[in-house]
């Protein structure tokens, strides 16, 4: 690993603005309506692009050793589990809580 | 002896003796912070793990009870947020070329706008006090016409409060850099505080890019 990566001012801000221009986006679909489970698709969407590009471009991951881009996949593998393995259980419930 | 001098001088005094030199010091350093991102995730992740079970059981209650978040200021500080990731790129940028005054003037920035989040999160939760809207037991407010409003507001304030928590301590981690700073201690071959707060930051930002559109823009 000779030397780090140092972005330039002008990259840095492209990043922001493309971040920026990403937010007043997520907040003008609401205008639109668009029917139940494809706005929660849409804004997720946009919120995961948003998170990847910081990971990616604020957080130089994309010029960082694999092994620190490994360790934030293993973080959102074990989550994804975690979700996961509760919701087969949470959503197929027929009394909700128990006792309620 | 011409061989120790010589080793001294390119170890740098900031490289601690159980390291073989500089960049395997900084390269652990940060990917120690990378195993504490990952327990922040998980940890935050139990939270969000509990808004999806409850919005998969209540989903009419969360359109209702988000109507009474702001939308407003809830972009104004997703943007606030977003512009203090910048400066602490900026930030970084400014200590890899050894520009002392630009490294604090960008950490000065990036406290400002964390301080302005807080500002107007203040705003949002002694409006929500005034008209009853408390977590749990306490809830009070009669707006909402479902009987476990006071659960999605829970999940809303334990998701911003730790967040707000995050963001308080950032501070508390900047003050400390620009501290340091003006000691003249980071330079282009050591500023490792400078870039694992700013991952840390930079983690903080991506927790609210989550939060915001799953708090307020739902419709």
């Amino acid at each position: 690993m000779q030397g780090h990566h140092i972005s330039s001012a002008g990259f840095l801000w492209t990043v922001g603005t493309t971040l920026l221009i990403l937010t007043l986006l997520t907040v003008s679909v609401t205008w639109i309506h668009i029917p139940a489970p494809f706005n929660i698709i849409v804004a997720i969407s946009i919120a995961v692009v948003k998170a990847t590009t910081v990971a990616l471009f604020f957080m130089n991951l994309w010029w960082d050793t694999k092994f620190n881009l490994l360790l934030l996949f293993t973080s959102i593998v074990f989550l994804g589990l975690l979700i996961g393995l509760t919701l087969i259980d949470t959503m197929f419930r027929s009394d909700v809580v128990p006792g309620w | 002896m011409a061989q120790t001098s010589e080793t001294s001088v390119t170890r740098g005094a900031h490289v601690q003796h159980h390291f073989v030199d500089s960049d395997q010091q900084f390269e652990s350093s940060k990917m120690g912070m990378w195993i504490f991102l990952v327990t922040e995730i998980l940890f935050f992740g139990g939270l969000f793990l509990g808004y999806i079970t409850f919005r998969l059981w209540y989903p009419d209650l969360y359109i209702m009870a988000s109507e009474h978040l702001d939308t407003f200021w809830g972009t104004v500080n997703t943007i606030v947020l977003i512009g203090s990731s910048l400066t602490v790129a900026m930030a970084i940028r400014s200590a890899q070329l050894n520009q002392q005054k630009g490294l604090i003037i960008n950490l000065c920035i990036t406290i400002a706008l964390a301080a302005t989040f807080m500002v107007i999160k203040y705003f949002e939760y002694a409006h929500k006090f005034e008209l009853g809207i408390l977590p749990g037991t306490y809830y009070t407010y009669e707006g909402i016409p479902h009987d476990l409003a006071n659960i999605f507001f829970s999940i809303y304030y334990m998701m911003t409060g730790l967040h707000g928590l995050h963001v308080m301590i950032g501070i508390g981690l900047m003050i400390w850099l620009i501290v340091r700073a003006r000691k003249g201690h980071f330079h282009s071959g050591y500023y490792t505080p400078v870039e694992v707060t700013g991952l840390y930051w930079h983690l903080v930002d991506i927790i609210w890019i989550f939060l915001f559109p799953l708090l307020y823009l739902i419709d």
